[in-house]
């Protein structure tokens, strides 16, 4: 037998690579450097590791290559997400790190290995500890982020599945505040997480089963060759979709979403909101638009179907909410069904479009969840939705701050989020599916209704007499906000250079 | 009988043999294991499953997996799965009440219809398209040797997944120092600080050893506080956890003056 020496293109794989090495050098520092001087080194390495993978992503710019014997495909759409990916990472870090909010130092909890309400937790409360693990985990979970829209087969596709999942599991149950809510949304996380791992690894057996190999190249020519048995092939289609759509939050596998949106620490539910519906919409339009592309004709109903049953109930839903977290919980699940509308049309423009869409979508979202961090009462985040009325009278600036990312949720011109819609409906629409957006539209239109009712509230409400104080953001989160929110202006106004970039980079490698 | 289990996988007659003995076992135990009430039994039945399917690996041709899932499932996970339960406590039940109206009916339908499609569709396309001769490609994978050829798979064209798992286990490491290490937020106090405690006045803690349970050896004689020199029960001398488990008993009977009131009864 002889040994086939792999070949590694460490050069192709470096932001991957920066971003983990980052997190194993978190870790060390958790276990030599004293605690006092822990919360700087985890700052400067996450912000810095994160910005060098960013300066490595785009110096591989207009590579288009399979690398690592064929598990990792660098090409335009997994550079502009994984681009992508690393400026949310950012904001979702600058969130994570911010200790100016809470009146006890950070939104996370001072050690989560105390049960919820005993003396240990107020001892430690007491002596002011903060816990700064949760750096290592968000860069790991970055960077299993990374690797999961680049995956070029289904094993490295389910590690890195796991490697994003994992951490998140854990960072939701964090919370400094309400920690029982908290640490009962990790455990939902996992539990379902769990199961929907296990669909994806069973359905990669059968399509290995099918196909006679795990690589999304060899999966398409066994496809276009018909290599073997159609039922097996569906079965795994079929179980692998649930998987990734348990990742989007897409309806009936939403299950998770708004418990898990409210439970978990705010930084953290910004960075999964945002970063995790990039990377699971990248490994599903590298799956679908490469490993199954033959297989249209089948797919292609089942996720139209989805895609309806998400926007629909998804602004159904979002709609009876008075929590602002699940509200936005519910949001991002009618959101997923946009995109999958842009999924679906099988053409560049889909791909393009639900590119700009993710983009688009992560910003705002990142930003809209700043703003909830910033509105807070004495027992921390003031999250009911009555208790929001008449926000712009105390902090205009916030208020308008929030609308802003509110219109662009609901797709109003001179926001990101118009052009975004615009270009997934279009996509839609050109590829033939017009009933797909018909639904579109009426569910953006229901959308905009509890966006701009938020709206309203805020800047034509009365005030309410013990109402919630906005606090005046520290250097952190005005940072993120910023970024989001010039982000979300930008990609309105002048959307006409990231449609460039994303026209020359949609193009999958395989 | 016999082409139906080769179509299935199997490749001669004793595992056909093996087969239909274990695999009818394992199915019940896997019921078993959702259903008995108790969480060690469930681990056992649990143990019970992964061994029979590492029997079912290495009949397979499979003798690193079946190892594998004996040595890294049975000996490791499963007992820390034991450990664990140990630890928590083996009475500790779950409130078994359903929040949800009628969700174990609706969950153990959809359930049971989800698998009935999954065992009808493969059943069809391995039985109905008639894949015969059992496994494909099985010696040319073991040809250089079962363990070099996964090695030589992991090593070269899956190095990369390989070594990203690496990640995931860190993550874990971490996760489980984070979820369950605890730091003395103050450091812990000598024996020295301990006993001047215990001298200092005002303290509630006597500076001589608790007296010790259970003078009147009639019962499990640590449940019964020891009386003092007056004939009153010693609170102190009960473990605190049997008070707590409510499991401590009345005295009554043995004191002094009591005891005369029974006889009079």
């Amino acid at each position: 037998m002889n040994f086939h020496v792999p070949v590694i293109q460490y050069a192709e794989v470096l932001p991957i690579l920066i971003v983990l090495g980052a997190a194993v050098l978190g870790v060390l520092v958790e276990a030599f450097i004293p605690r006092s001087l822990r919360y700087v080194f985890q700052v400067v390495i996450s912000l810095g590791s994160i910005l060098l993978a960013f300066v490595a992503v785009v110096r591989l710019h207009g590579t288009s290559h399979v690398a690592v014997e064929g598990s990792v495909v660098v090409d335009g759409p997994t550079l502009f997400l994984q681009g992508t990916l690393l400026l949310l990472a950012i904001g979702g870090v600058l969130l994570i790190a911010e200790r100016g909010l809470d009146t006890g130092g950070s939104a996370f909890t001072a050690h989560a290995a105390t049960l919820p309400g005993s003396e240990a937790e107020r001892t430690a409360l007491a002596s002011g500890i903060i816990q700064t693990e949760v750096f290592p985990l968000t860069l790991f979970a970055l960077g299993g982020m990374l690797l999961f829209p680049a995956a070029g087969d289904l094993v490295t596709m389910f590690v890195a599945l796991e490697v994003l999942s994992l951490p998140l599991y854990l960072m939701s149950g964090l919370a400094r505040r309400r920690r029982l809510l908290s640490q009962e949304a990790a455990l939902k996380y996992f539990l379902l997480g769990a199961f929907s791992s296990a669909f994806f690894l069973y359905g990669s057996a059968l399509i290995y089963g099918y196909a006679g190999t795990v690589s999304l190249s060899g999966i398409r020519e066994a496809i276009s060759s018909n290599a073997g048995n159609d039922l097996v092939l569906l079965m795994g289609v079929a179980l692998v979709t649930v998987g990734l759509l348990f990742k989007v939050s897409a309806v009936p596998f939403h299950a998770w979403t708004p418990d898990v949106y409210q439970g978990a620490p705010t930084p953290v539910t910004a960075f999964m909101a945002a970063c995790t519906k990039v990377a699971a919409f990248g490994a599903i339009l590298r799956l679908f638009y490469v490993g199954l592309s033959g297989l249209r004709w089948d797919w292609r109903p089942m996720l139209s179907g989805v895609a309806i049953v998400t926007m629909v109930l998804g602004v159904i839903w979002a709609l009876t909410q008075t929590d602002m977290k699940r509200m936005l919980a519910y949001s991002s699940i009618a959101h997923a069904g946009f995109i999958l509308t842009g999924v679906v049309a099988v053409n560049k423009a889909g791909l393009e479009g639900s590119l700009f869409y993710l983009a688009a979508y992560g910003f705002t979202t990142i930003g809209a969840f700043a703003i909830v961090t910033l509105v807070r009462d004495s027992t921390g985040e003031a999250t009911h939705l009555s208790q929001w009325s008449g926000l712009a009278r105390r902090s205009p600036l916030v208020a308008s701050t929030f609308a802003l990312f509110l219109l662009a949720y609901a797709g109003i011109p001179l926001t990101s989020g118009f052009v975004a819609k615009f270009a997934v409906f279009a996509a839609a629409y050109s590829s033939g599916s017009s009933a797909l957006v018909i639904v579109g539209v009426l569910s953006s239109a229901i959308a905009a209704f509890f966006y701009i009712r938020v709206i309203v509230l805020m800047f034509f409400a009365e005030p309410k007499e013990d109402g919630p104080t906005v606090v005046v953001p520290p250097i952190m989160t005005t940072a993120a906000i910023t970024l989001a929110a010039s982000v979300t202006l930008v990609l309105g106004v002048m959307p006409s250079s990231v449609l460039d970039l994303i026209k020359s980079a949609a193009r999958f490698t395989f | 009988m016999n082409t139906l289990a080769l179509s299935a996988g199997l490749t001669g007659a004793p595992e056909a043999v093996l087969f239909w003995i274990l695999a009818p076992l394992i199915v019940l135990a896997a019921i078993g294991m959702i259903l008995v009430k108790k969480a060690v039994h469930s681990a056992l039945l649990l143990a019970y499953i992964m061994i029979s399917l590492a029997i079912f690996y290495i009949a397979q041709d499979a003798p690193f997996l079946g190892v594998v899932q004996i040595v890294v499932y049975t000996g490791a996970v499963m007992m820390l799965f034991l450990f664990i339960l140990m630890l928590v406590g083996v009475d500790s039940a779950d409130s078994l009440v359903e929040t949800i109206r009628g969700q174990r009916v609706v969950a153990l339908l959809a359930g049971l219809s989800l698998g009935a499609l999954l065992i009808g569709a493969l059943g069809r396309s391995l039985l109905g398209a008639g894949i015969a001769g059992g496994a494909v490609g099985l010696d040319q994978a073991n040809s250089g040797g079962n363990v070099q050829g996964l090695a030589t798979l992991l090593f070269s064209r899956y190095v990369w997944a390989f070594e990203v798992v690496s990640a995931l286990l860190i993550t874990a490491a971490l996760g489980a120092m984070v979820l369950g290490h605890r730091e003395r937020p103050v450091p812990r106090r000598t024996q020295r600080q301990l006993s001047e405690d215990r001298f200092r006045e005002g303290s509630e803690l006597p500076g001589a050893p608790l007296p010790s349970p259970g003078v009147f050896s009639r019962h499990n004689a640590v449940d019964i506080p020891a009386l003092l020199p007056d004939g009153s029960p010693a609170p102190t001398s009960v473990s605190r956890v049997i008070k707590a488990r409510g499991d401590v008993l009345p005295t009554a009977p043995f004191e002094l003056n009591k005891e005369s009131q029974g006889e009079q009864k």
